[in-house]
């Protein structure tokens, strides 16, 4: 459980500072600049996802399975807006919306209605939290991080962070990709744009086509790449192409580009459940030091593994 | 005054509305040789990196200068081809469209006719759609208001969620006003399809109450952009604000164009559609004979920027054709 955990938050944190330079290009692009992505820029770290997933992890330590929209509400007001001073690095249109909509006084479901980004995968970044500390139960990994969700985003925004939580939540039982993939589609409607291109990605790595993968999943004729249905499915792509190893999953969702700090974050969350702590790239968990909370300074000084250890404990007193 | 021209009035009202907002140069331009934009691209860096703040404006060097008088874009055409085709079937309407090159859409009828090609039908089409959101629907659903008719299953291609709330709400409010109904029974109308937990529902709640409080149009300019504005996301085409925006408009301007109108150009994020949707209320409104007589005549004729076949059309044919 706790090596799970911590292989789980390690390989995100390892997806987020692998994806971090290929975020918004296209694979032919990132082939032309590194033929195949596979090391992090020394010294760079991570971004938002890492950041957002060590405040989400916070808020589960504090408050459990009895976590409500009022309490995350709350904490963003007190913990992330305080904290604002100037630019908010980093940050997605769901959290940037979230945080004008609590500022002009909204509360939950509003907050994360009142902007047009419901859609975007800033819930899905920071589902990984929930999985771990719902360990084996999909359906309230997938409970508790709508709870979390409905403050920042809605509709499809929600559904992206459901699979992906209840994905982990199986993927911490050591279950095979095939089963935790079936796992994240089973925990959203099956009538969502989610769940309708969670399961065209599956058919199209089994063709093992990059361009029918893109063609299924990708909208074409849109300039942002945050959007939940089309990351999560590119993450569990890249997972299911990397048949669940940590290495191989997260190069592959890094290198098919659009949002790829946050897909491959995703699928490094999948595979380091999976397959645990010790199947991270040793020359990746050395770039992984302590958040520098440039995007969360709330998070600053917080290390991924301390975050898995302590979600781990608060799952078990829970239990 | 008749119900036909009302609808004329909606149709023209649109079309005056849509002329009156700034993007309306920036899409009849396109008309215009691809080299002169890409110049006007290149004077918007000169100005940012020369650090003056003389801004380019839509310009026609050696190309023909008629695409940049005031007149109309996108919206009214969208309305015209909505009205052509009111008796199809929507899926196959747009269908069609699916299949053409030669069009300029809005990001949500992009995503949506790629939808169709690949096979999604509605209301997948519309749902599965970054800009589910957006207020083309709401364009379009001043034709089926004008006709009587629901707009859902056209709104449904496109759009989804506040997409089609937005459609069935100006629908309502065209309906109500081509009837003869005043601009406060329309706006209830519009209302009761606007369900409260919405963002649509809310915001458009919000903006009649701050409308109200500023009490003239313009006066409301200020308050309806903190009301209903983040300024967060790069397209200002969410059915939630501009329809919203619209409505607040018309009803404090009692239904008069000349106030409505303005007021929402002045809204610069929304001005692409808002003064739009706010044109066709207050025309349905007062009905044709009543609209400044300039603003008809420079408004009522296509110069197909977004479906090029519509060139040369005259929306008061089109409107004639539904009353």
């Amino acid at each position: 459980m706790l090596t799970r955990a911590r292989g789980c938050l390690l390989g995100l944190a390892a997806g987020d500072a692998l994806g971090r330079p290929a975020e918004n290009l296209a694979p032919e692009e990132i082939a032309r600049r590194w033929g195949r992505l596979t090391e992090i820029e020394p010294g760079k770290g991570g971004t938002d996802d890492t950041e957002y997933t060590l405040f989400a992890a916070s808020l589960l330590c504090r408050y459990g399975a009895a976590m409500t929209p009022a309490d995350v509400a709350r904490e963003y007001r007190e913990q992330i807006i305080p904290g604002i001073d100037g630019p908010m690095r980093g940050a997605g249109f769901s959290e940037l919306g979230a945080i004008q909509a609590l500022r002009r006084g909204l509360a939950p479901p509003l907050s994360g209605l009142w902007h047009p980004h419901g859609w975007s995968d800033g819930l899905a970044m920071r589902a990984a939290p929930y999985g771990i500390f719902a360990a084996g139960r999909p359906a309230e990994a997938a409970r508790l991080v709508a709870v979390d969700g409905v403050v920042s985003n809605s509709g499809e925004g929600v559904y992206g962070g459901q699979a992906v939580a209840a994905a982990v939540a199986v993927a911490m039982t050591g279950a095979a990709p095939g089963e935790v993939v079936r796992a994240g589609i089973a925990a959203v409607p099956e009538d969502s744009w989610t769940s309708r291109n969670l399961r065209a990605a599956v058919e199209a790595v089994a063709t093992g086509s990059v361009e029918r993968l893109y063609a299924a999943v990708v909208v074409r004729h849109y300039p942002w790449t945050d959007l939940a249905p089309e990351a999560v499915a590119l993450a569990f792509a890249g997972y299911l192409m990397g048949a669940g190893e940590v290495e191989e999953s997260v190069v592959s969702a890094a290198n098919l580009g659009r949002d790829a700090d946050t897909t491959a974050a995703i699928a490094g969350a999948l595979a380091g459940a999976g397959r645990g702590e010790a199947a991270v790239p040793e020359r990746w968990a050395a770039e992984i030091g302590p958040a520098t909370g440039r995007c969360l300074p709330v998070v600053a000084g917080r290390h991924v593994l301390d975050a898995a250890t302590d979600l781990v404990a608060a799952s078990g007193k829970a239990a | 005054m008749s119900s036909g021209d009302r609808i004329r009035g909606a149709f023209v009202g649109l079309a005056i509305g849509d002329a009156a907002g700034w993007p309306a140069a920036r899409h009849r331009s396109t008309l215009l040789a691809p080299w002169s934009r890409r110049l006007e691209r290149e004077l918007d860096a000169f100005a940012e990196e020369h650090r003056v703040t003389t801004l380019p404006v839509p310009f026609s060097l050696n190309q023909p200068v008629e695409p940049l008088a005031i007149g109309p874009s996108d919206d009214a055409e969208w309305l015209a081809w909505t009205a052509l085709t009111i008796h199809e079937d929507r899926a196959e309407a747009f269908g069609r469209l699916a299949e053409r090159s030669d069009l300029r859409v809005r990001i949500s009828v992009r995503s949506a006719l790629d939808n169709l090609a690949a096979g999604k039908r509605p209301p997948a089409s519309g749902h599965d759609n970054p800009h589910f959101f957006d207020d083309a629907a709401a364009i379009r659903a001043v034709a089926f208001g004008a006709a009587g008719a629901d707009p859902r299953a056209d709104a449904s291609v496109t759009n989804a969620g506040d997409g089609v709330h937005a459609a069935a709400a100006m629908a309502a409010a065209i309906a109500e006003l081509v009837a003869g109904g005043p601009m406060p029974s329309a706006v209830e109308a519009a209302l009761a399809e606007l369900p409260e937990d919405t963002a649509i529902g809310h915001m458009t709640r919000t903006a009649l109450a701050v409308a109200r409080e500023a009490g003239d149009p313009f006066a409301a300019v200020p308050a309806l952009d903190a009301a209903l504005l983040d300024h967060v996301y790069s397209y200002g085409v969410a059915a939630a604000q501009t329809v919203a925006a619209a409505l607040a408009l018309a009803e404090v301007s009692a239904g008069a164009l000349s106030a409505a109108v303005p007021a929402a150009a002045c809204l610069p994020s929304l001005a692409d559609s808002a003064p739009a949707l706010a044109g066709a209320l207050t025309g349905a409104h007062t009905g044709y004979q009543a609209l400044p007589e300039g603003w008809c005549a420079a408004a009522r004729t296509l110069v197909g920027c977004g479906i090029p076949d519509l060139a040369g059309t005259d929306l008061i044919d089109i409107a004639g054709g539904l009353a």
